[in-house]
């Protein structure tokens, strides 16, 4: 048995080790710090992390043919699954009542998106391909399981830093939305209250609103209908009360699992030789670009209702359009209050922030549409 | 339904009120029917003719002068089965009470009566759409009642805390 090449036998791990591999580890640390020690998203960085950290040791087995991260990937990133799944369990969390109290809230979620497409058109700018451009642009939407949707079909080989950037942009929403918010606007429009209308929602349209959106969504923009199906689903589930095990399953089981397998697979995509390009930092510049001009989209479009509704509608919601559900809605509350400590806008923000989660879905299938994905 | 009757300059009216929705009422003056809109609430606690009207705290006659707009806008009308099991709302939660702002639930109770508190002190956290929200005093004045427990359900407008007069 022991023979010249033992040695080198017994040592070819470190005789891999290169210096992607070793640069690679050091970022899988720094997202493993960043969950754990900063709390960004730990659910996803962490295991993002872990992924990133064994799919980059030296002849990893995890990522070879069979190994437990390559069957992950192929099992549920490849094909969508994975965050068509985390999509039932969105919406057997979201509350749609604010937005069906106020539905006229469904245009800021609208003006939230606009980022998106001007996002696009940068990244085309800078020379990325349409398809990676669009799936660039969609980090705006600041919705994860929609950004890995979108870029999966339409460029899986930038899904590592896209997916990376979605997230971490999520867990910076407190931080770089107020700043935004407080340009944007004065604090006399900061202070504008807006009474909270409890208009009683009947069961029957809470049980309607996810069914007639599917048809809606679904007929005019088909290439939403897995996201917008199955998020209606998970609130067709919620709001009926009929399935109460399949709903709380739905929510966390399901989504928990879902998650852990969801982020290893991710992380095991961010090999050195694919993720330490120079696109992959054009991604993260252009990704917080797409976020920014969502926010400000959204503040701008809510000053324009507020001008037209004679200053009932305060800017700050405006905000809530983008999707980061209910992180998004939070700040805006959060904001109003430090002008005005009898401000409550949460209800108000909630709406927009629900109407974002639901145009984010629709911007990602316009997105697919666009770019003639199938 | 809840009925007023007030004495305006001498004359007496009787206005019974009935709640549809959270903005919209049937009011009921003297055999005249209107529905009314409901188109801003706002508590005035600082306004200067609304402490004079304020009921002592636990008066819960008919006769209230609840003529305040503020005081009109706190009646939620509901069964008093619901009413009792809640939080006694509109009793006497005119311009003198901090009111809920919105549905949730009051996760912690940071005064009890008695106490005297500063405008914008901090009252209670009230969890509303799993966030929590932070509830200040919107005058400054002694707490005459706690009107809720932590751990209890709330509706909008529903009285948190009242002030004594003063």
């Amino acid at each position: 048995m022991i023979g010249p090449d033992t040695l080198s036998l017994l040592l070819q791990g470190l005789a891999h080790v290169t210096a992607q591999s070793l640069v690679m580890m050091v970022v899988a640390l720094v997202l493993l710090y960043l969950g754990i020690a900063k709390g960004y998203e730990p659910l996803l960085l962490l295991p993002i992390g872990a992924g990133c950290l064994l799919a980059n040791l030296p002849l990893s087995p995890l990522i070879a043919e069979d190994g437990m991260l390559r069957v992950l990937y192929d099992m549920g990133i490849r094909n969508e699954l994975f965050p068509l799944l985390i999509f039932i369990g969105i919406g057997a969390l979201t509350d749609f009542g604010p937005l069906l109290e106020n539905p006229r809230l469904v245009l800021l979620g609208a003006a939230g998106q606009f980022g998106i497409f001007l996002t696009l058109l940068l990244a085309l700018a800078l020379g990325f391909t349409r398809p990676e451009a669009a799936s660039i642009g969609i980090i705006g939407a600041i919705d994860g399981p929609t950004s890995i949707y979108v870029s999966g079909l339409l460029a899986p080989h930038l899904l590592g830093p896209i997916t990376v950037a979605a997230y971490s942009y999520m867990s910076l929403v407190p931080i770089i939305l107020p700043p935004i918010m407080k340009l944007l606007t004065t604090p006399a429009e900061r202070r504008i209250r807006m009474p909270y209308s409890q208009r009683v929602i009947s069961r029957r349209t809470r049980i309607l609103f996810p069914i007639v959106v599917t048809v809606l969504v679904g007929t005019l923009v088909p290439f939403a209908t897995p996201l917008i199906g199955m998020l209606m689903l998970g609130n067709l589930m919620k709001e009926s009360g009929a399935v109460e095990r399949l709903t709380k399953a739905s929510a966390q089981e399901i989504a928990n699992t879902v998650t852990l397998f969801l982020g290893l697979a991710i992380g095991s995509t961010m090999v050195g030789s694919e993720f330490l390009k120079l696109s992959t930092l054009a991604i993260l510049v252009l990704g917080i670009v797409a976020f920014a001009v969502d926010a400000v989209a959204g503040v701008l479009f809510a000053k324009l209702l507020n001008k037209l509704g004679g200053g009932t509608v305060n800017p700050l919601i405006g905000a809530a359009g983008i999707s980061a559900f209910p992180m998004a809605a939070r700040v805006v509350q959060r904001v109003a209050q430090e002008e005005d400590f009898e401000n409550f806008l949460l209800m108000h923000a909630m709406g927009a922030n629900a109407a974002g989660q639901v145009a984010s879905v629709v911007a990602g299938g316009v997105l697919l549409a666009l770019m003639g994905a199938g | 339904m809840r009925r007023y009757t007030l004495g305006l300059g001498g004359r007496e009216f009787v206005i019974d009120v009935q709640e549809i929705d959270a903005d919209r009422f049937e009011v009921v003056v003297g055999g005249e029917r209107y529905e009314v809109k409901l188109a801003g609430d706002e508590d005035l606690p600082e306004s200067t003719i609304t402490p004079g009207l304020v009921p002592p705290p636990g008066s819960d006659g008919p006769a209230r002068p609840a003529a305040t707009a503020a005081a009109t806008r706190s009646v939620p009308a509901r069964s008093s089965a619901t009413a009792a099991a809640s939080s006694r709302p509109a009793a006497g939660a005119g311009p003198s009470a901090l009111n809920a702002p919105m549905p949730g639930v009051i996760l912690e109770l940071y005064v009890k009566a008695g106490d005297k508190v500063e405008r914008g002190q901090q009252i209670a956290v009230l969890d509303a759409m799993k966030m929590h929200n932070l509830i200040g005093a919107p005058r400054a004045g002694t707490i005459a009642e706690v009107c809720v427990e932590a751990g209890q359900a709330v509706g909008h407008g529903d009285a948190i805390v009242r002030f004594a007069e003063g």
